[in-house]
């Protein structure tokens, strides 16, 4: 009895000094990420190979989820984020991140104007733009025609076929996209005009064709594997797989409008590597960086010094260079304040019916 | 009657394609060799090869390891100490329903609510000190408490079934506190003690909920691995990934089992 | 108190043995008290707080969020959420019910085997008692594609759209939740059954009982122990489920155990998720209270 109590000690002791690196983790940067954001295998070790610098990846599918992790305790276990536009106002407000050292970042000046002025963080006080883009339609074309997809009457009129469908589950993109379907205000706060836009979801969702609500790439994903025939999704993440296979996937913003987003690098407060996560965002905002992210994950830079390295057909591509036209019906999502209460409590109707 | 016996053999063979239909469908896929989709192209073994390439894999199987043998090891100990202050004094009949009644709270509320108690918990004792940001130390305490419970449980049921004649015995032999724990009661509780262990190393093995509230971004284990996968794309790297761990657990099952048995064989000769 | 008194053949003050007994009994409780009591006192608290602006905790006492939960919210009155806790009654309820009727003719089978082989069989029904729950509800996508002979015969049927899994559904939730819990039911019930006296069955047909008959008054009060607690072990979990509402019910067919994770998580508002566990809670006690009034004298281990 006491010899095995003694060799489980024993073997204790041994994994816990073997998984010992695992605990502290001395000096690498720690990054979470949306899920198929970056070249997940090879822009850590480039960082690596340019910096000494080891980089860690965790990954979220909705800023929800990212922003629940940081109040859960995550603040001391990340050194970079990558939040969009809105939740920036939110991060500011609760002070779950902090300013940047600019003396530290000299390649801040590659960013275009439009990313160094912007609404939510005038002078990049707190946040550095990484991608921008817009939510669309990813469709299986041996499913739908083109013409199908122009109006997102394709999944919210149960008239129309859309084939399997996945809808996103991101609280102010789907609410948002909904709401401009109906004729109302992308950031609409009225109860009524979010108590329609919920019963047109709940309608919608408890269609046979409906497959439920997905977060970042799942529904891309699973339009890929062939479980869906359209899904909901983030223009980039799909437009992956439509540059290579132009023929089977397509990707639209239909033509009622639907969200523009820009998400940027941010560092939590009390991140525990403030040099390192300095040093990844001024990284990043390298031409020939900036580039190589883009034409990887197919998202548009906000790095103007970036531009002249990307590849030719993909600044020509709508999907991610959208053209004057579509940014006309392109909305980008409000903080509201103590409205935010209102728009949550809709989503969780559309979730609990 | 021979038609129902027909009826029970059919119902109950049925049940275990039911139950095994699932587990051998992932086996199967495991070793298809595509990417995307169900469609059989070729076996392939080289999505098992590519799991143990994978740092945040093999890191997951650790956290695993670390958090079931740690936490299993305390609550055994805390588990039987409890059991036998409980079973061994006389306490007072309201107090033993108030012992009892905490005893059972980990058995008799959801999971949910104990992993949402704990979150709760945990962000007040956050604020005193950083060492309660989420990670493996939440993890092994949330794990022990249940445990703890458990492990209490199965060998108070033990302590019951000794009865009393004898440790009297031994008093009477002027045996001392300590020398009858170490030489009588606990030698005699032993086949108890492992199967609460075990019971408890399974728990935490088993776990999910509690493990998805507690977890941070370096204790990802296993269950949650796979878990953050599926929500995202089901590959047949997962599919090989929960092939090894079904494996494993049928190892697991197949020793727990021999081991109750020769336990429980040992036990009769006595 | 300090009388001498004789326990366990040793004579001894009640005071000392008081002494002895509290120093085994506190580390097991202290821990016990302070991971598991106490954090359900502060559940109970935080279940009484708000939710400021930007979803952090604000220590005003209110009953928002209780009044939220018997449907009181800003779109006027809802029984949203009351419906999501009946609804996963209902869930468990029909999960075990289903389950009691698979597990008895599992149980016979395997408890005619003769005892060397039957010891084989029941750890065939253990082992997945003890795969990781995340592996058994996604194993079901693969069942449950559209590749596979159901989805296509779905199809042939009418039931969906060709080409479609048959998950996400209310379907694919119960599928998932009885092969949970099928397990929970059988092994309480089979270590009745196997202690089970046949001869009573046979005494039932020689006076010529129905099988209905039968089944009621020479089987079911035998295997009453072993029956509740397998009740109990199923129902308990399964009232709580969040993962295989998620996985198979694609986050469209909500039980409360997910209300209480999207609380948790998305819409980070822990008060009201505090508000939900704790109507969770007194639903499990009350029933399980109305249960016991009923089947006196059950051991849950």
């Amino acid at each position: 009895m006491k010899k095995s109590a003694l060799m489980v000690l024993a073997l204790l002791l041994v994994l816990i000094l073997f998984s010992g690196p695992a605990f502290c983790g001395n000096g690498e940067l720690k990054i979470f990420t949306w899920s198929e954001y970056m070249d997940e295998e090879n822009m850590p070790k480039d960082f690596e190979k340019a910096t000494g610098i080891k980089v860690k990846l965790d990954m979220y599918e909705s800023n929800e989820e990212m922003m629940a992790k940081l109040q859960a305790g995550g603040l001391g276990q990340y050194d970079i984020i990558i939040p969009t536009d809105f939740i920036i106002t939110s991060l500011i407000n609760l002070k779950l991140i902090v300013p940047l050292d600019h003396s530290k970042i000299p390649n801040i000046k590659n960013l275009g104007t439009k990313f160094s002025n912007a609404s939510f963080d005038p002078g990049n006080k707190y946040s550095v733009g990484w991608q921008w883009g817009t939510v669309g339609l990813m469709y299986n074309k041996a499913k739908l025609k083109d013409s199908d997809v122009a109006s997102w009457d394709i999944i919210f009129d149960p008239k129309k076929k859309p084939g399997s469908f996945y809808l996103i589950d991101s609280v102010r993109e789907m609410m948002g996209i909904t709401l401009v379907y109906l004729g109302y205000d992308f950031n609409s706060t009225n109860p009524k005009e979010l108590k329609a836009a919920s019963d047109l979801l709940i309608d919608t969702k408890k269609r046979k064709e409906c497959l439920g609500f997905k977060g970042g790439v799942g529904g891309k994903n699973d339009v890929i594997s062939g479980v869906a025939d359209a899904a909901v999704v983030y223009n980039g993440d799909s437009i992956q797989t439509v540059s290579k296979e132009p023929d089977k996937f397509g990707f639209i913003v239909p033509k009622e409008g639907s969200e523009i987003w820009i998400d940027s690098m941010c560092i939590p407060a009390k991140a525990p590597n403030l040099e390192a996560a300095h040093k990844w965002i001024n990284w990043v905002l390298e031409p020939e960086v900036g580039a190589a992210l883009s034409n990887y994950n197919q998202y548009a830079t906000p790095n103007d010094a970036a531009i002249p390295f990307l590849n030719k057909e993909d600044l020509k591509n709508p999907g991610i260079w959208p053209t004057p036209e579509i940014t006309k019906t392109l909305h980008f999502v409000k903080d509201l304040g103590k409205s935010n209460k209102v728009v949550d409590q809709a989503w969780t109707r559309v979730k609990s019916h | 009657m021979k038609k129902i016996n027909l009826l029970v053999a059919v119902s109950a063979l049925s049940t275990m394609a039911f139950l095994y239909l699932p587990l051998m469908a992932v086996a199967f896929f495991s070793v298809n060799d595509s990417k995307y989709g169900l469609e059989w192209k070729g076996f392939t073994l080289d999505w098992y090869v590519k799991l143990f390439q994978n740092d945040l894999i093999l890191q997951a199987a650790s956290n695993t390891l670390v958090l079931a043998l740690v936490s299993t090891f305390v609550s055994t100990i805390l588990g039987t100490i409890l059991a036998i202050g409980m079973d061994r004094f006389p306490w007072p009949g309201k107090m033993n329903t108030a012992l009892d009644l905490v005893m059972h709270l980990p058995v008799i509320i959801p999971d949910i609510i104990f992993a949402a108690a704990m979150v709760v918990a945990f962000g007040f004792l956050r604020t005193l000190t950083s060492v309660f940001d989420p990670g493996l130390l939440n993890m092994i305490i949330a794990h022990i408490t249940f445990q703890t419970a458990f492990v209490a449980l199965v060998v108070r049921s033990r302590l019951a079934g000794i009865g009393k004649e004898i440790e009297e015995a031994a008093r009477d032999l002027y045996a001392g506190t300590i020398y009858m724990l170490m030489k009588v009661t606990l030698p005699l509780l032993a086949p108890g003690i492992i199967a609460g262990a075990m019971l408890a190393f399974t728990l935490s093995l088993d776990d999910f909920v509690i493990s998805f509230f507690t977890a941070g971004p370096d204790s990802i284990t296993l269950p949650l691995y796979i878990y953050a996968a599926v929500r995202r794309v089901v590959t047949p790297q997962i599919h090989a990934l929960s092939t090894l761990v079904l494996m494993v657990t049928v190892i697991l099952v197949i020793c727990m089992e021999r081991i109750t048995r020769k336990v429980n064989k040992k036990q009769k000769r006595l | 108190m300090n009388k001498l008194i004789i326990w366990y053949g040793e004579l001894i003050t009640g005071n000392k043995l008081l002494k002895r007994g509290v120093f085994f009994l506190t580390p097991g409780m202290l821990w016990l008290v302070l991971f598991l009591v106490l954090p359900g006192f502060i559940l109970v608290l935080v279940s009484f707080a708000g939710r400021g602006t930007y979803g952090n905790l604000i220590w005003e006492f209110s009953l928002e969020n209780y009044t939220r939960l018997i449907g009181y919210g800003i779109f006027g009155w809802t029984l949203d959420y009351v419906y999501i806790l009946l609804r996963s009654v209902w869930v468990a309820f029909v999960t075990t019910g289903l389950s009691v009727v698979l597990s008895y003719p599992l149980c016979f089978y395997i408890a005619r085997k003769p005892p060397r082989t039957r010891y084989l069989w029941l750890t065939i029904v253990i082992i997945p008692f003890w795969t990781n729950m995340v592996i058994r509800a996604y194993a079901w996508f693969l069942i449950l594609a559209p590749e596979l002979p159901f989805a296509r015969l779905a199809a042939f049927l009418n039931l969906v759209p060709a080409g479609m899994p048959l998950y996400p559904s209310a379907m694919a939730v119960y599928l998932g939740m009885i092969s949970m819990f099928l397990p929970f039911v059988a092994l309480p019930l089979f270590s009745s059954i196997e202690r089970m006296d046949w001869t009573l069955v046979e005494a039932a047909q020689d006076l010529y009982a129905s099988n209905f008959r039968i089944f009621m008054h020479a089987i079911l009060p035998q295997t009453l122990p072993g029956l509740s607690v397998g009740i109990i072990l199923t129902m308990v979990p399964a009232m709580g489920m969040f993962v295989i509402p998620d996985l198979l019910g694609g986050a469209k067919y909500m039980l409360v155990g997910n209300l209480i994770q999207q609380q948790f998580g998305a819409s980070r508002d822990y008060a009201f998720g505090a508000a939900i566990s704790i109507g969770l809670m007194i639903l499990t006690l009350f029933s399980l209270y109305l249960y016991k009034r009923k089947n006196r004298g059950i051991d849950l281990i």
